[in-house]
């Protein structure tokens, strides 16, 4: 195996160039054209047995295709003494004098260049991969620091207890929750967050990433979080003081703080404030989906709205799901679209025979989505004006997921607040490790309602709909005093509680176990964009 | 089976008819490129690069072609493939064939 090219290609090159490699490259291997891609689909076939597989090359010396496994292309090489062909799956150049495929740097250009090319012109540009290469600088700056920090099994790098500085463990929890979010770390760790307003000392993302060096820095003393309560107390003035605070409520806010930090920087915020790309809506932002279908004229009107969060009920009767809209502001704004003519699959037989059964409390996070994305009768003292037949009737409301973020928090609500009673639900509600949002996509839900046809939905089930547990947040007490803890996941299956300051380590089966307030789940697979 | 020899041959037919309408269309390089992205994420170019490592150091650079190298690994490799992955694609050749009205 060379790696320098090979004296028969060297005397090939230099008598006929690289026109030749050129030309089978682009019209062959990686086309760049319709017109091409049709003509190697109808003439890539071997010349002697019509076959399109058996790992197909082409002559370089001549007009010739022949494959390789069953040696028609090596019978070609030996008769007509032509040493050099190309395999068109790859484009890489085989010598059979050498006996081997050879690498030479000019062709490798052309064939990177052709089929960066190629790609483009099928509208896969972003997806292509290309390895890392180091540049020159960057080559220079690993030389500069030989140290490397390997993270290996019992690594305890990123576990760091936090100081409760007053009350403030529902903060504590998030900022636990937060640092173990695989891509928020990976962001903050390659320091991505170029801040406009540096010398400020205001910017909410500038303290995440401080944050985030801090808890990644490898010390395993407990670290003081002062700075950043003293920023949240500034940014959001409902949670300054030294009461106890809801870590939902928490939560949010920081995101929308984070969120609004991020906005400065990326300028362009005004224009569409349903299309923001900082780093916190590109991780927390799901889409759901709301279609309200008229019982009259059954037209549907659709509209979808961003979610940072998803609220779950947890008592037993059938009160109104709401989900978290990030911004208020941009719900207003939200896409509108009506469909004109109904869903049959939506009509009116289906759903409410469906909305007759019994509703029973939920005892798994399974049952809270499965009520959450239920057609809802709205009942006839909430009619609405539809917007197809113009009149007010009664009607049904369906929620589904109709874009999945990339973290999805779900919000189990334990703490019932009503003008007769405050009380907090302490029911089990088992979570898996792993869960499939298939059955909840807009797609499926709206198609099958709640028939639960495992089989189907093993044809809209991808890994895209999949997700992992990486962080609970835990309430232990009343409605009136308690305390938060968090277990968060560290490498690939290790569970930890983090107490305030105190840090152990526990088996996934106690996190599974536990009273869930607030679950963390994470994508398995992500999109290339 | 009088009719065997037939049905080889139509079946030949058919592939030859779907692997020229995946190349037309460009969805055989699209289909490709996101085998490889899947099998980058799971881990599975990574174990192949070091068995191949292995292999090489094993018989010495100088002695080792490149059809030694496959030969060597091809079984391995087929059957480090994850399922998911190959359900994934299956999924998208079926999908690909459904949207396909002339074949």
């Amino acid at each position: 195996m060379s790696l320098v090219g090979c004296p028969h290609l060297s005397s090939f090159k230099a008598s006929k160039g690289t026109r030749p490699y050129r030309i089978i490259q682009s019209y062959f291997v990686y086309c760049c054209s319709p017109e091409n891609r049709k003509r190697k689909a109808t003439a890539c076939l071997c010349h002697i047995c019509g076959s399109h597989g058996e790992r197909l090359h082409s002559c370089l010396h001549c007009v010739f295709f022949g494959c390789y496994s069953r040696k028609h292309i090596q019978d070609h090489a030996k008769s007509k003494r032509h040493h050099l062909a190309v395999d068109l799956s790859y484009g890489a150049v085989m010598c059979f004098i050498c006996g081997d495929y050879v690498y030479d740097r000019d062709l490798e250009y052309i064939a990177r260049e052709v089929k960066t090319k190629a790609a483009k012109s099928i509208g896969m540009k972003h997806a292509l991969y290309c390895p890392w290469e180091p540049t020159q600088r960057e080559v220079e700056l690993l030389r500069k620091n030989p140290k490397r920090r390997k993270i290996t099994e019992n690594s305890t790098i990123g576990l760091r207890g936090l100081i409760n500085l007053g009350n403030t463990c529902f903060m504590n929890c998030i900022v636990q929750a937060l640092t173990h979010t695989p891509l928020l770390r990976d962001f903050f760790l390659s320091d991505k967050h170029n801040c406009e307003q540096k010398r400020s000392g205001q910017c909410l993302v500038c303290e995440m990433s401080r944050l985030f060096q801090e808890f990644y820095s490898g010390l395993r003393s407990v670290h003081i979080p002062y700075r950043l309560l003293h920023l949240v107390w500034t940014h959001a003035r409902h949670l300054a003081g030294y009461e106890q605070q809801d870590a939902h409520e928490f939560f949010i806010a920081a995101l929308d703080v984070l969120h609004r930090h991020c906005k400065g920087m990326n300028g362009n915020a005004n224009t569409n404030p349903n299309h923001c790309n900082c780093i916190i809506d590109q991780i927390f932002t799901g889409g759901l989906q709301s279609d309200v279908t008229c019982q009259n004229c059954h037209g549907v009107s659709t509209t979808i709205d961003p979610f940072w969060d998803i609220s779950l009920d947890l008592g037993p009767s059938n009160i109104t799901p709401t989900a978290t809209s990030n911004n208020s502001s941009t719900s207003n704004s939200s896409l509108t679209t009506i469909s004109d003519h109904g869903n049959l699959f939506n009509g009116d037989i289906s759903s409410s025979s469906l909305l007759s059964q019994a509703i029973e409390s939920p005892t798994s996070l399974l049952d809270c989505l499965r009520r959450f994305t239920k057609p809802e009768h709205l009942g006839s003292h909430a009619k609405i004006k539809c917007c197809k037949c113009q009149s007010y009737q009664e009607s049904t409301k369906q929620l589904t997921m109709k874009k999945l973020p990339i973290v999805a928090c779900f919000h189990l609500k334990r703490f019932e607040h009503s003008n007769k009673f405050r009380k907090k639900i302490s029911t089990y509600i088992s979570f898996p490790n792993e869960l499939d949002m298939t059955p909840f996509m807009s797609p499926y839900r709206r198609q099958n309602g709640l028939n639960n046809n495992i089989q189907e939905m093993d044809i809209f089930s991808t890994s895209e709909n999949k997700y992992t547990l990486f962080a609970v947040v835990n309430h232990i007490g009343t409605i009136d005093s308690g305390h938060y803890t968090c277990f968060v996941r560290q490498h690939k299956d290790q569970w930890f509680r983090c107490d305030d300051a105190v840090i152990t380590k526990v088996a996934q089966q106690n996190v599974l176990d536990s009273e869930g307030y607030l679950l963390f789940y994470h994508k398995q697979v992500l999109e290339y964009e | 089976m009088a009719d065997y020899p037939d049905r080889k041959v139509r079946d030949a037919q058919m592939r030859a008819t779907i692997n020229q309408k995946l190349v037309e269309t460009g969805e055989k390089e699209r289909l490709k490129e996101l085998l490889r992205t899947k099998l980058i994420e799971c881990g599975w170019r990574d174990q192949l690069k070091a068995y191949c490592k292995e292999v090489v150091r094993q018989k010495g650079l100088e002695h080792i072609t490149v059809d030694d190298l496959v030969a060597e690994i091809t079984p391995k490799g087929r059957a480090l493939v994850p399922d998911s992955v190959k359900k994934e694609l299956l999924q998208r050749i079926r999908t690909f064939l459904a949207q396909q009205s002339n074949i």
